[in-house]
């Protein structure tokens, strides 16, 4: 009689889905409206209808994700799996790896074709997107064969900025393609000076000086505020690798995080998507005419006693610079900004800070590709998984309760929609920008109610540069990259501090990369770039 | 008259040169201190202020004193005590369980009249000189023997170790005679009585110190559960500690790409005082359990060589 039953209702529900099927293609592809109101309407007025998208078998998926602080998930849960089980017939099991111990738990995991459909990847982890898509651990998500994204991720395409999906279209195992959704977060890279505004004002000066001028001809400023404020004021807070990035327009080349940035790329300062003064190459950065000048200066900078000792010391540099931040202990620092740090900034301080760019935003590889989730080729049910991005990446309802908790027990909403946490937050605290499309979350207190339009406008607008989407793959020279790297890590910080004598530790430097084989990783690059631009057209 | 004679004696057992045995004791002393020093400097960092280690540094004279890291501790509750718990329950049962097998199996090798004896040196000695590599022991405990989530993981991968094995054989050889099991045997004893009767007791100086080296390994370890816990309520207390240290490495490491928002993450991460107060926590016990052993290391030390 079971036996019966349940044939008689696998038939019914094949049908209502075929049936549905037909239904939506006659009809229109009308997008989905996905708010809770529509579910439990349609549950309530036709039964069928619903069972139309929601798939018959139940399955779970288990997703690992990043940067989580989460000690108690259960109430939380417990209404993600009502919606998600109306939804799409799906139980979600987060996994949730912190900041140490994600990046060998989630390699081991995949290299161990554990049972986890969904990763977090972005190429700055362990699990690094370009390596492991390459190695054939994600799932091609526009295969031709089985195109996920056209079945199930249309919804994500329309709502993703046009520059992320570029920059997560890469060479893979299974050709070139998509191998990740991305997540919709701060996307564009923007360096600027943090200026301490009340101790500008004070020696009679103002943000636009700073604005008016450059690394190069702040001298004057600063000698005056050092004269002012005494010996053990240092007036430069920066950060050395950063701070050379800044002054001469050379960004960071996507796949060579592991080498102390060897690499590099110039981009143009007045117009990113513009090529760069020296075109679409790349470059041993330490041997152009600017990174020479820059070290000449700095040391200078350094001589004079503008710029701290410390911040040369790989181990104290942070926390100094923290510390100093945080007291107002400097003039001028170097910060990779994201929208409305300025505001953050000012109240942590206490006093006014203000960001000058140095560059309009950009859209880099790097950047584009900063957090992403992958479906993992041991996956039993990739089709789900796709579904379940696609859904979680338009959904309002459950994005936000996916990441701020249930409304009531972990945040309330004040009178115009802002969120404000309450006590129990601190035990469920997912990573907002490793979740996926953060634009769905009502804005938090103090945002102001328009905040995620302007958000839109800021990084949906940043230009891309001309290389976007190109990343290196060190495989064919990985041994003179290990060795360089060694080279790099001695000579890059004291230099870009202004520590040591630029004369004499620059053909020093220059002399020991050549001899560990240098030009043939830079030659490498280049080749990998041409064939690249030539894919695209370029 | 008996004044000379203690002299005679005292030269007679220590023949070594006062200067000899003055720089000795230098070299010596020095070393212990460089040994307690590195612990001292823990507990006085995790006495210090956050503001004093902000702005001097790790420093044996912090600018202002604290306990803050330690209420903080203390008010850290559940998770603290549950894997003060899960380390102590873990070590307890892992270094019984693994010492019963040390032994049975170093006595199997031990007895000369046992067939396989050589195979079966090998086959530990082998472990020890070739392993699977990472990822294929994860799969094979993982998923083949389901270690995950649960005490045997915490167990069960470092129950038997080789090293320990031959220790404890070698151990054996040179302190039973065989003379003894042919006795026994002789007087109608079995096998399982030879070994647990007769064996045992007299081996204890080689059990003990066995046991504390693996007390140790189970004590000191988080590997396994970065490995294979997922589940806070079983985090060991090593582990609890080293994922805040890593926690903090990687974003200082990465606070480039991730950007504004690590220094927001780092803020709320444990102090450097709190981590160095877990340090002490997790030593302490430790330390406590140490001249337990002691005696018997010390007679293990002694006996074997003499004898002869």
């Amino acid at each position: 009689m079971k036996k019966v039953l349940a044939t008689l209702l696998t038939c019914g529900l094949l049908i209502g889905s075929l049936a549905g099927c037909g239904e939506q293609a006659s009809v229109a592809p009308a997008p989905e409206t996905k708010t809770e109101a529509t579910v439990t309407e349609s549950t309530e007025a036709a039964p069928e209808a619903t069972s139309s998208d929601r798939p018959a078998d139940h399955v779970t998926l288990k997703m690992y994700l990043e940067g989580s602080n989460v000690t108690d998930d259960t109430a939380v849960l417990e209404k993600v799996n009502e919606y998600l089980d109306e939804k799409l017939n799906v139980t979600l099991e987060p996994i949730w790896g912190t900041w140490g111990d994600f990046d060998q738990g989630a390699v081991l995991s995949l290299q161990g074709g554990e049972d986890v459909d969904i990763y977090f990847t972005c190429s700055w982890t362990l699990n690094e997107y370009n390596q492991f898509a390459r190695d054939g651990y994600y799932v091609r998500l526009d295969d031709p064969d089985n195109n996920l994204i056209e079945k199930y991720g249309q919804d994500i395409l329309n709502l993703l900025p046009e520059v992320l999906i570029k920059g997560s279209t890469i060479e893979g195992a299974n050709g070139y393609g998509i191998y990740a959704v991305n997540g919709y977060k701060d996307i564009a890279c923007q360096n600027c000076w943090d200026v301490n505004v009340d101790l500008l004002k004070k020696y009679g000066y103002t943000v636009e000086d700073i604005e008016k001028a450059d690394y190069f001809t702040f001298g004057d400023i600063l000698a005056k505020v050092k004269e002012g404020e005494g010996e053990n004021f240092y007036p430069l807070l920066i950060e050395g690798a950063v701070l050379e990035r800044m002054v001469d327009n050379s960004i960071i080349v996507a796949g060579d995080s592991g080498s102390n940035n060897l690499l590099s790329y110039y981009i143009n300062p007045k117009k990113t998507s513009d090529e760069g003064a020296y075109g679409n190459v790349i470059l041993n950065k330490f041997a152009t005419d600017e990174f020479k000048k820059f070290c000449e200066k700095t040391r200078e900078y350094y001589l004079a006693g503008y710029i701290d000792p410390d911040m040369a010391n790989p181990d104290k540099a942070n926390d100094v610079r923290a510390n100093k931040q945080l007291t107002g202990q400097y003039l001028i620092g170097t910060q990779s900004y994201s929208l409305g740090y300025e505001i953050q900034a000012s109240t942590e301080r206490g006093f006014e800070v203000a960001m000058v760019p140095t560059t309009p935003a950009y859209v880099d590889t790097t950047s584009s590709q900063g957090a992403m989730m992958a479906i993992s080729t041991a996956s039993k049910n990739p089709d789900r998984a796709m579904m379940f991005l696609n859904l979680l990446n338009t959904d309002p309802y459950l994005f936000t309760l996916l990441d701020f908790g249930v409304e009531g027990i972990h945040y309330n909403l004040n009178e115009i929609g802002e969120v404000e946490f309450t006590a129990e937050r601190d035990n469920y605290m997912p990573w907002t920008n490793g979740l996926g499309n953060v634009t769905l979350l009502p804005p938090q207190k103090g945002q102001g109610a328009d905040f995620w339009e302007g958000f839109k406008a800021y990084y949906g607008n940043a230009d891309e540069i001309p290389i976007l989407g190109y990343t290196f793959n060190p495989e064919n020279v990985e041994n003179e990259f290990a060795a360089l790297a060694n080279v790099a890590a001695e000579y890059v910080l004291p230099l870009c501090t202004g520590a040591v004598d630029p004369d004499e530790k620059i053909p020093e430097f220059l002399a020991k990369l050549e001899a560990n084989g240098m030009q043939k990783v830079v030659d490498e690059a280049n080749s990998q770039l041409q064939s690249f631009l030539a894919s695209q057209g370029k | 008259m008996s004044t000379n004679n203690k002299k005679q004696k005292r030269n007679r057992l220590q023949s070594v040169s006062i200067p000899t045995e003055i720089i000795f004791h230098l070299i010596i002393g020095g070393f212990a201190i460089a040994c307690i020093l590195p612990f001292i400097f823990v507990i006085i960092i995790s006495f210090s202020s956050e503001e004093s280690i902000r702005m001097i540094g790790y420093s044996f004279k912090p600018i202002k004193w604290s306990t803050d890291a330690y209420k903080f501790v203390f008010e850290m509750g559940g998770q603290l005590w549950r894997s003060y718990f899960n380390s102590f329950f873990v070590s307890v049962v892992g270094t019984l369980i693994s010492i019963t097998m040390c032994v049975m199996y170093a006595y199997a090798l031990f007895r000369r009249d046992f067939k396989y004896r050589k195979f079966f040196t090998f086959f530990a000695f082998f472990t020890m000189l070739f392993g699977g590599g990472l990822a294929p022991t994860y799969m094979v405990c993982k998923q083949m023997l389901s270690l995950s989530d649960n005490y045997a993981a915490l167990i069960v991968p470092a129950l038997v170790n080789p090293f320990f094995i031959i220790i404890m054989r070698t151990f054996l050889q040179t302190s039973v005679p065989e003379e003894l099991i042919e006795a026994a045997a002789i007087d109608g004893s079995g096998e399982y009585n030879t070994l647990f009767k007769i064996i045992i007791p007299i081996s204890k100086p080689g059990i003990a110190t066995v046991s504390l080296l693996t007390i140790i390994n189970y004590w000191n370890d988080w590997f396994l559960a970065m490995l294979y816990v997922r589940e806070p309520n079983l985090y060991p207390l090593q582990y609890l500690l080293m994922k805040m240290q890593n926690q903090v490495d990687f974003l200082i490491k990465n606070s480039s790409v991730i950007g504004v928002e690590a220094s927001k993450l780092l803020q709320d991460l444990p102090s450097t005082s709190l981590r160095m107060s877990l340090v002490v926590f997790i030593v302490v016990p430790i330390a406590c359990a140490y001249p337990f052993f002691q005696r018997y290391i010390i007679s293990g030390l002694t006996i074997g060589s003499v004898k002869g």
